[in-house]
Formats: structure tokens, sequence, C-alpha cells
């Protein structure tokens, strides 16, 4: 499409928000062509934030991935903050746009 | 859906526009159409896209899907959520090992490297118990840091051994990896010294101003003389014999913020492998800069940014510290809900074995939380961070650097507002110049194709 042409992502964080942005409108093509096309995993999460595999460690924070410790650990403040995420396809449709950062506007998400 | 816009900020750049989107540290290179259509919007409170011409809906959609405009009425995106300490375990500790210096420099925080109080060093059972605290405190965490600081840390060297050769211990036994770094003025260097460095993997860096007529204004010997000399003798040994790279680390007082590039210049020719310039803190009002000597130090850093633009086209990066840091969290598109770790797993121990929120409030009472005995306070730490960043929510609010910068270094924030009594934000004019500095660059850099050295800052910064 035109538009691709007219904005260009310059820093790693903007090539995450415009695979994000793919993601979503072709998240039923993605689908029917068995996932491949996407390069997240369909149907759990749709963010670039980590999330999906679970650390089984009693400490903070449960539930997440190693990788998302590490960076939750990080000096740096909040560059990743891991947290689940919801379903993105079916239920939180707009996820993303209502939630870009977990940390902060979880409470915008109705969870059913 | 309506739509409204999230934060934003353009920047010109030499082929189009630099869209710079708040939220998510995001850098877009837009053309001028889109500027265009922004201009035209931005002023809207809601952007209704079935309302919009054809031609207007493919750029308002494009802006869309990079999250530049959210469904209307979406949270309100600051302040960020506040960690609470207690949940970090211990990932960096400054060790004050000698609160004593044999210099004096000119622009020192540490009041002649005693902090305030007594010259004291630290003795060899407190750097261990130190060091043990570390890697007990550090949960499951695999990297831990241990600094070595002052003062100058070279005048208790036993102390130094001690620490590092605990630390080594218990972090080996609980499989974790320790990095040792160390700050010192090289007056003291030798054989010696530089054999342990080498054999325990200490990365170092030097405190050197420049050329000896600007060097020995800044760092004199207690007896008024300068020490340029002796510290370059000391010097040679390092830098020839260490495996690891040694950083320059340069402090210059407003009057010197023009010779930025004479003092990086000279110290890529003593072979030092990276320079850092920082900006003397003012302890006083004397080094408290007005309006155009901080021009003149952005003058200086744009200046470094051309050279680092040019160099870059050869395929090479510009060791100048300032500029790698920033463009490698340029380039991930890092933000931060923090100023700095402090007090979130990273805390400084000094001589006595109290600890303070970081190395730079070490003595401040008021920035004392716990010791080694009865361990970190969280209650004080939390209490600490909200003083020091009482207020900056609201000013942070609309600034389109805030997730950036997140309210700046606390005890520059301390100084110049509890010391020196000025509202807050009187550093914001620098840092926002800063950035845009950076921001500009890194623009200027994927221009020019320099995608695989900014590759390099991947590794390097990390998330």
């Amino acid at each position: 499409m035109e538009k691709k042409l007219m904005i260009k992502a310059l820093n790693k964080k903007a090539e995450a928000v415009e695979t994000l942005a793919k993601g979503e409108s072709k998240a039923v093509a993605a689908l029917l062509e068995s996932g491949t096309e996407l390069q997240m995993p369909v149907g759990c999460t749709t963010v670039f934030d980590t999330g999906w595999e679970t650390n089984p460690r009693g400490t903070h924070p449960i539930g997440n991935c190693q990788a998302s410790v590490r960076d939750f650990m990080g000096c740096s403040g909040d560059c990743w903050w891991p947290a689940q995420t919801p379903d993105g396809l079916t239920n939180n449709t707009d996820y993303h746009e209502v939630c870009s950062n977990m940390a902060r506007d979880w409470r915008t998400i109705k969870y059913d | 859906m309506k739509h409204e816009w999230a934060d934003h900020r353009i920047f010109q750049a030499k082929d189009g526009a630099i869209l710079y989107g708040v939220d998510h540290a995001s850098l877009f290179l837009v053309d001028s159409s889109v500027q265009e259509v922004i201009s035209r919007w931005v002023s809207e409170p809601t952007v209704d896209l079935s309302k919009a011409s054809e031609s207007d809906r493919d750029v308002l959609e494009g802006l869309r899907d990079i999250l530049l405009l959210k469904p209307a009425g979406s949270a309100k995106t600051w302040p960020p959520v506040r960690f609470d300490p207690e949940e970090f375990p211990m990932s960096t500790m400054v060790l004050e090992v000698a609160q004593d210096c044999n210099l004096r420099c000119t622009y020192c925080y540490a009041e002649g490297g005693s902090y305030g109080g007594q010259a004291r060093l630290l003795d060899s059972e407190t750097a261990r118990e130190a060091a043990r605290y570390l890697v007990r405190e550090s949960g499951d965490l695999k990297d831990l840091t241990l600094v070595l600081f002052g003062g100058e840390p070279l005048l208790n060297m036993p102390a130094i051994k001690a620490a590092v050769l605990e630390a080594e211990k218990m972090a080996s036994a609980a499989g974790k990896r320790l990095l040792v770094s160390l700050t010192t003025n090289g007056t003291l260097l030798n054989a010696e010294i530089v054999s342990f460095f080498r054999d325990h993997r200490v990365v170092v860096s030097v405190s050197l101003d420049g050329p000896p007529d600007l060097h020995d204004a800044n760092r004199p010997y207690a007896s008024g003389k300068g020490s340029y000399a002796k510290i370059l003798s000391r010097v040679r040994g390092l830098l020839e014999n260490h495996t690891a790279a040694v950083a320059a680390r340069v402090t210059l007082t407003p009057d010197q913020w023009s010779r930025c590039e004479e003092v990086f210049d000279h110290l890529m020719a003593l072979g030092f492998h990276e320079v850092g310039i920082a900006p003397a803190s003012p302890i006083s009002k004397d080094l408290l800069p007005d309006l155009e000597q901080e021009k003149v130090l952005l003058q200086s850093f744009a200046a470094m940014a051309r050279r680092f633009s040019r160099v870059a086209r050869e395929g090479r990066i510009l060791p100048f510290a300032n500029l790698i840091e920033l463009l490698g969290r340029l380039h991930m598109g890092q933000t931060k809900a923090v100023a700095c770790g402090a007090g979130y797993g990273y805390l400084a121990v000094d001589a006595a074995g109290e600890f303070y929120l970081c190395h730079r409030l070490a003595g401040e009472k008021g920035f004392e939380v716990g010791n080694l005995e009865t361990g970190a306070d969280p209650e004080k730490i939390r209490s600490c961070l909200g003083h020091v960043t009482a207020g900056k929510d609201q000013m942070c609010e609309k600034c389109w650097a805030r997730t950036l910068c997140s309210g700046g270094c606390h005890y520059e924030n301390h100084l110049r507002e509890n010391a020196l009594g000025i509202p807050p934000g009187s550093s914001c004019n620098f840092i926002l110049s800063w950035l845009q500095i950076g921001i500009e660059l890194y623009a200027d850099l994927r221009h020019a194709g320099a995608d695989k050295l900014l590759a390099q800052f991947e590794k390097r910064t990390g998330c």
C-alpha cells in the first residue's frame, strides 16, 4: 500500500510497532496460512512483550519467561515490561491500542 | 471509531521528517505528505477516520497502525507505574572502598573524597561482608556488578582485593557471573595493580580531563600541584597491558565546555579506547551554567555528533561514550519509567557499611537506606525515591522526552533543587537538546545506510 512508503520505521521499537500493526490487520489471513507469516505466536499473545512461557519459580515476576525476568530486573527501568497479555485475536482485538503498555494501561482492559 | 493523538514530536531530517512516538520511543521517517496531514489534523481533539478524505484516511490509518492515533478515551499514559524496591534483588553494588583522595578536584562532589565526613578507608572484613551481601541478596540474577569507587579507590588496595576475591568466590559458588569495574584518578597505578586488574578482568575508567593545562586546573593534588604528568607516566602501563578497553572519564566545568573536541582528540591520542565527557555537577553556584554556556556545550556535542556521522560513513564507530550510549538506547527504543536503577537493586555502600541510594548521594544522611548488618530498608528507599521524584510526574506529563529521561539524575536534581534552591526543571532544556542531537544523528546514520554499525548497538545495549 502507498502509505507504507510514506512512513518508514527507523529504530527497532518502530519495527516492532509496525510488525504488530501488520499482524493485527492480517490476523485472519495469517491463520489460514498456518501462522507462518507472523513473526510471533498466533492465538496466544499478540504483542512483542514476552509472556507465553511461564516461569515456575516463586520469584517475581511470577509466571513470566526467563528472558522477561531478566528484562524486568534490568537497571534501565521498564524497557520491556513483561506481562501475560490478553488474547488479541478474538476477545480483545483492540488490545494493542487500548493497552500499549501493560504496566501502565492494564486497567483499560476489560477481561471477560 | 474515534481516535485521538498519542504524544509525538516531529524533527526535521535530510530526507523528510523524523516522527518520534513518545510512548514507545519509536522513530519513523515520514515524507512531506504525512507531515502535511498531521499538521492539518493534529489540533483536532478527536479524529474520525470515516470523515477524512480518502487520501487523508490512508495516511491517518498508517499513523493509527504505528500507534500514533489511539482509540479516543484510552488510558492516560503518564505517570508510569512505580516499582516496589522490595521486588528487586541486588544487582549492582558500589563500594566506597576509600573515602579519601590524594587529589583535590575543583568540582568534586565528594568533598575531597570523604563525602563530607572524616576521611576513612573501608576495612577488608567489611569489604568481604559487602561482597557476600551482594551475592546473597541477588536472588535469581545471573549477572552481578561490583563497582569499586571512592574517593580514590587505589588508596585501599587491601579492601579492593578482599572485595573482589570474596565476590568472585561467592558468585562462582552460586553460578553467577560477576563484573567488576573501577574508576580511578590513575595517580597510584603500578605494575602490580595493573596485573591484578588484568587477572580479575576489572573494567577500568581513568578520570583524566584532557590536555595538561585543563587537567591540572581541574585535578590538582592537595598541595596544589597538577596531577597530569604523574598520571601520564602511570596510565601507560594500564593502556599497554590491560586486555579490556580502558575508558577516559572527563569532567569539564562550564568555562571549559567549548573544548570537548580537543579533549576527546587528546585522550584518544594517548591510547584510551573510549572517552566520555560529563559536565561537572553544580555543587556550588559557580558551577551552575548560564544559558550561553549550556549552548556552548550543546554546540560541542553537536560537533561530536557530526564527527560521529562522518566516521560512521567509513564504517567505524567514534568512541565517544556519550553518543554511543544514547544511540544504543534510541536504536532499541528503550523507554524508562524510572530515571535510573538507584534503589532498585542498585545501592552504594560506604566505608562504615551504610547503604545509600546511589554512589553520588553517599554520605548524605537523608539518603541513607540501611546497612550491611540490617540490610536494605525498603521503606527508606521508597521514601528517598519519593523525595527525589516529588512533583516530577506532573512536570514531565507533557514532555516529549519523558520516556527517555524519566526525570533525570536524582543527585543532579537534589543539588539544583535542594542545595541551590533552583525550581525543578532547570536541566530540562539541556537534556531535551541533547536527546534531539541524538535523534537527528540516529536518523542521519540510517539515511547513510549505517545499518550494520547500528546493529552493533543491539549487543551492547541489550534490553
